[in-house]
């Protein structure tokens, strides 16, 4: 139902003239595409629609009374920070409201207990500087410095530090979140007063449904503050330096530094991983595509592809790279141990050391995952696998053969199987894999080889983070469960029984299957007549 | 080449040009945003925590996608693809812009899109279509048609911020142009210009007939307006022989270096004399060891970065090309990022002032916030000027400094407004007053 002009007036009376619209120039500037994460593909050209009005609260009560009226009024909505996870966190219906909540960017930082408070427009760089000017830092998730924090933590947020941060969305503390019917739900601490440090009581602990419903996307309703707790850094300014586009922080260092360790094979690879994680060093240990380090070195698109093509499977094959950042979180003495420890291991697989940069551009404070278009124009991390070190590099060779299939419209990248690297200090393996295409090229098969690799991770049972709403429900649900789908629709209609937050969500990809002839192809499973239309 | 994929790429090429009388040359750059909004964020890693955390006025003052470069982006295409037409919202959003570059620079950190020539093209397609520019902008062009000067003030009266008793050369290898507001609103800024050029014993003349360098006109959009501005003042410092053109307002240094060019298609070398702007005229002064600054000039000052003097003002050259497969160009183009602005000479100038304590701003440089001024955004949309000098200026007190020193008329200008509607006790001057007043004797 389009929003009448009663009830624009209803919305517009709760956040004023200024903060709400329905003019098309301003909706049309909501659009998902045509380009950024996963745009152009058939998931955005067929599940997207321009929103049918736009409004901007600036508080849980204001977020609280315009859903109210959402729901009330049969108003389909959907909950926006930065609207940089694409066509995913747009609105799938026509004339939704898009809740744009980027005027909710409150920080407070706790030094003495060690977590800062956001809420939803509040994006990571800003809050890293903050933490490190008090001795503290957070993990920067791969979606970006310019990731909503609270967006990014309920979805997926990790990087290489999470070596010894761990997986950030553990470090959810106290969370408000206003219910799909208006209702506000506060998580821990928060549901007996106004001090959000406690995450598990006393009140509900529902965070796991939040994060564990890998892409809400807003299905469960709008988390309209959270505290995230911090971790103790070192001390020693990281001192920003260059002229974009050519910036870094500068790294003390005695205290930090990353060095760079080819090594002869796969398995020392991971053996290093894991051994480095044993002896509990290091802040980072990583292993990223090898196109990153031709990213890195080229001043240009045309550049990198010089740089690049110059490889081939075998290079590639036999190229077995180890990035470890070093830490000095207690004393320069510390990170002296640790890096005496991480030669004395690396020396043990014949690893080399190589000339690395005294400088972080990457991952502390930037995590600037926007350069990941510059090669093809269309990119999205396809799957994200959380396993141990030796079976998530399974995982990725997997991937790597599966991907040959569909080489072009992908990007050609000579087998390399993606990112892979330790988390919890080696006691999880993480493997992603991330595709790259010209989105002016046909781009069917790159939505084929999306729901193809559910399928491999089914036949492999791998475990991947991105079921439900970004897979069809009804083919991973059965495997992954046998019920796990049904309990996710039980939740959805608990919580949301009128199907207004973010509709058809977690239903989407099922419905995108049905609705795009080059998919019919691909459906080898059973899904219910009554999907939404 | 070796070690090609076995299956063969194919794209057709499609031929553009950084041409802004055409939008479709930029369709492609329009289609290529991915929202990661790095054209409003300060580089992440200079990001100085929650307090100041963009760059982009617009997208900080109107706060709706439309505003930042990703909504304008999207909104461009769509009427490149005929799905949108121009309404008073759009024009809105295309013109209460300050087009400060500071989403192309922020863009080029990752992405290499064209988006200020794509903001620049939208705004001829307004003109070309019929609904641009602002009212404003066409009371300006009147004027300059009129008096040649951007107020309607009279074209007699030019001249008459020269200082008593200078008198400028009737022929030297330097040609000072002023410009409007030098000329006829702060005219302290280009008495204070001549001051130093005759300090530093450099004979200098004016234009025999200076006439508006067209920068709001060009701005708005009115390419064939800003295109007989700049066909007159380059054939008239062609005529006259000078080797040099020195501006002292930012505007103006970006329209003859970068705009004029790009208006006649032609390269900045091109142009058949060089443009300096005085910062670099005064370093290279200081280096050679002929103008000192002595005078002491006590307290703590911070520099604003004007956005045309620093990431718009690298050289113009036309470029043609065709782009293929993944995106490709050929030939290579050389994308002006905004690196190599003139950031470093206004600093080492201050840094030299005795008793001159120079503090930074968290955001500088590339990074810095708009004034709200240039490009004709205080003419049309003042409230919107005032509201980034307001910001901006709240980044000053941050910081504690007791002087703001700018090195354009328009931002001195804007700051100036601002300071007083505000009651700011902050103290607002140009560089060439800075330097003026250190220059012994």
């Amino acid at each position: 139902m389009a929003i009448s002009k009663e009830i624009y007036k209803v919305l517009e009376a709760v956040v004023g003239r200024e903060y709400i619209s329905d003019d098309p120039v301003i909706c049309e500037s909501y659009r998902s595409g045509p380009g950024g994460y996963e745009n152009g593909l058939g998931y955005e050209r067929v599940m997207t629609r321009v929103p049918g009005c736009v409004i901007m609260p600036r508080t849980t009560e204001e977020v609280q009374k315009i859903v109210k009226v959402c729901y009330r009024k049969d108003i389909p909505y959907v909950p926006y920070s930065t609207g940089f996870y694409g066509p995913r966190s747009h609105p799938h219906v026509e004339n939704a409201l898009l809740i744009d909540l980027k005027r909710m960017n409150d920080f407070i930082l706790d030094e003495k207990h060690f977590y800062v408070e956001v809420g939803p427009g509040m994006i990571y760089s800003p809050i890293q500087e903050e933490c490190m000017k008090h001795g503290a830092y957070v993990v920067i998730g791969g979606g970006g410095a310019q990731a909503s924090a609270v967006a990014n933590l309920i979805g997926d947020g990790w990087s290489p530090l999470s070596h010894r941060i761990g997986l950030p969305h553990r470090r959810i503390l106290g969370t408000e979140v206003v219910m799909p019917d208006g209702e506000i739900l506060r998580l821990g601490s928060l549901a007996e007063g106004e001090d959000p440090f406690w995450g598990e009581g006393p009140g509900p602990d529902l965070r796991g449904l939040l994060r564990g419903y890998t892409g809400l996307r807003g299905c469960l309703g709008i988390v309209t503050r959270m505290a995230i707790k911090t971790l103790p850094f070192q001390p020693e300014r990281l001192e920003p330096t260059g002229i974009s586009p050519n910036t870094a922080l500068n790294l003390p260092e005695k205290r930090i530094k990353w060095i760079n360790f080819t090594v002869p094979s796969k398995e020392a690879q991971v053996k290093a991983m894991r051994e480095i994680g044993h002896a509990e060093i290091g802040g980072a240990v990583t292993k990223v595509p090898l196109f990153w380090r031709a990213i890195a070195k080229a001043e240009s698109k045309e550049d990198f592809w010089d740089i690049w093509r110059k490889e081939n499977e075998e290079s590639i094959a036999n190229f077995f790279i180890v990035r470890v950042l070093l830490i000095g979180y207690t004393s320069e003495e510390q990170m002296a141990y640790d890096e005496r420890v991480l030669m004395d291991i690396m020396g043990e697989l014949g690893g080399v050391a190589r000339r690395t940069k005294p400088t972080d551009e990457s991952w502390i404070k930037n995590a600037d995952s926007a350069g990941m278009w510059l090669m093809c124009g269309g990119y999205v991390s396809l799957d994200y696998v959380i396993e141990t070190l030796s079976q998530s590099t399974e995982h990725g060779q997997s991937y790597a053969d599966l991907k040959k299939k569909y080489t072009p419209p992908l990007m050609p990248d000579y087998g390399d199987p993606g990112w892979f690297q330790s988390f919890e200090l080696g006691h999880q393996g993480y493997s992603e894999f991330l595709i790259y295409w010209d989105p002016d090229g046909d781009t069917n098969p790159v939505d084929q080889f999306y729901v193809d690799t559910s399928k491999m991770n089914i036949k492999n049972r791998y475990y991947t983070s991105l079921l439900g709403p970004h897979q069809p429900l009804y083919l991973t649900g059965p495997k992954y469960g046998p019920n796990y789908h049904e309990f996710l629709l039980k939740v959805k209609n608990e919580f949301d029984p009128k199907w207004m937050s973010h509709p058809p969500v977690p239903l989407a990809h099922d419905v995108f299957v049905e609705r795009a002839p080059w998919m019919h192809n691909m459906k080898d499973w059973e899904s219910p007549d009554d999907l939404p239309k | 080449m070796a070690n090609e994929p076995a299956v063969r790429y194919y794209k057709p090429r499609a031929e553009f040009k950084l041409d802004i009388t055409d939008m479709e040359n930029f369709v492609y750059d329009m289609s290529r945003c991915i929202k990661c909004k790095g054209c409003t964020w300060v580089d992440h890693t200079y990001m100085p925590g929650p307090k100041f955390m963009t760059r982009c006025p617009s997208a900080a003052r109107y706060e709706f996608d439309a505003y930042g470069a990703y909504g304008k982006m999207r909104i461009g295409h769509a009427m490149a693809e005929g799905r949108l037409d121009w309404n008073d919202k759009a024009l809105e959003v295309m013109y209460a812009c300050t087009l400060c570059g500071a989403c192309d620079v922020g863009c080029k950190r990752n992405l290499d899109l064209e988006i200020g020539l794509a903001l620049e093209s939208l705004r001829v397609k307004a003109v070309k279509d019929g609904v641009g520019p602002m009212p404003a902008h066409k009371k300006i062009a009147d004027n300059i048609a009129r008096h040649h000067n951007m107020y309607g003030a009279s074209h007699e009266k030019r001249t008459q911020w020269l200082p008593q008793g200078m008198v400028p050369a009737r022929q030297a290898d330097l040609m000072y142009f002023a410009g409007c507001n030098a000329s006829y609103v702060s005219k302290e800024i280009a008495q204070s210009t001549a001051k130093i050029l005759k300090a530093s014993g450099t004979e200098f003349m004016l234009m025999k007939d200076e006439w508006c360098c067209g920068n709001a006109v060009f701005s708005a959009g009115m390419f064939d307006e800003a295109k007989a501005l700049a066909e007159r003042n380059v054939a008239e410092v062609r005529k006259s022989g000078a080797k040099i053109l020195l501006t002292s307002c930012a505007e103006g240094y970006r329209m003859w270096k970068v705009d004029y060019p790009k208006l006649l298609n032609i390269s900045t070398d091109d142009l058949g004399f060089k443009v300096v702007h005085l910062v670099e005229f005064v370093k290279e002064k200081m280096e050679e060891g002929d103008l000192s600054m002595n005078k002491p000039f006590e307290g703590r000052v911070t520099y604003h970065d004007s956005c045309s003097l620093g990431r718009l003002s690298e050289p113009w050259t036309p470029y043609e090309g065709k782009r293929g497969w993944m995106g490709c160009v050929e030939p290579r183009l050389q994308r002006r990022r905004g690196a190599n602005g003139v950031y470093s000479q206004p600093r080492d100038i201050l840094k030299a002032i005795p008793g001159l304590e120079l503090i930074e701003m968290p955001r500088m440089r590339e990074n810095a916030f708009c004034c709200g001024a240039g490009r004709g955004t205080q003419e049309a949309f003042p409230e919107f000027a005032g509201w980034a000098a307001a910001h901006r200026l709240e980044e000053v007190k941050e910081i504690g400094a007791e002087t703001l020193v700018s090195a354009c008329p328009w931002c001195k200008n804007n700051f100036s407004q601002a300071v007083k509607a505000g009651n700011t006790h902050v103290q607002v001057l140009d560089i060439s007053e800075v330097i003026c007043a250190s220059i012994e004797g």
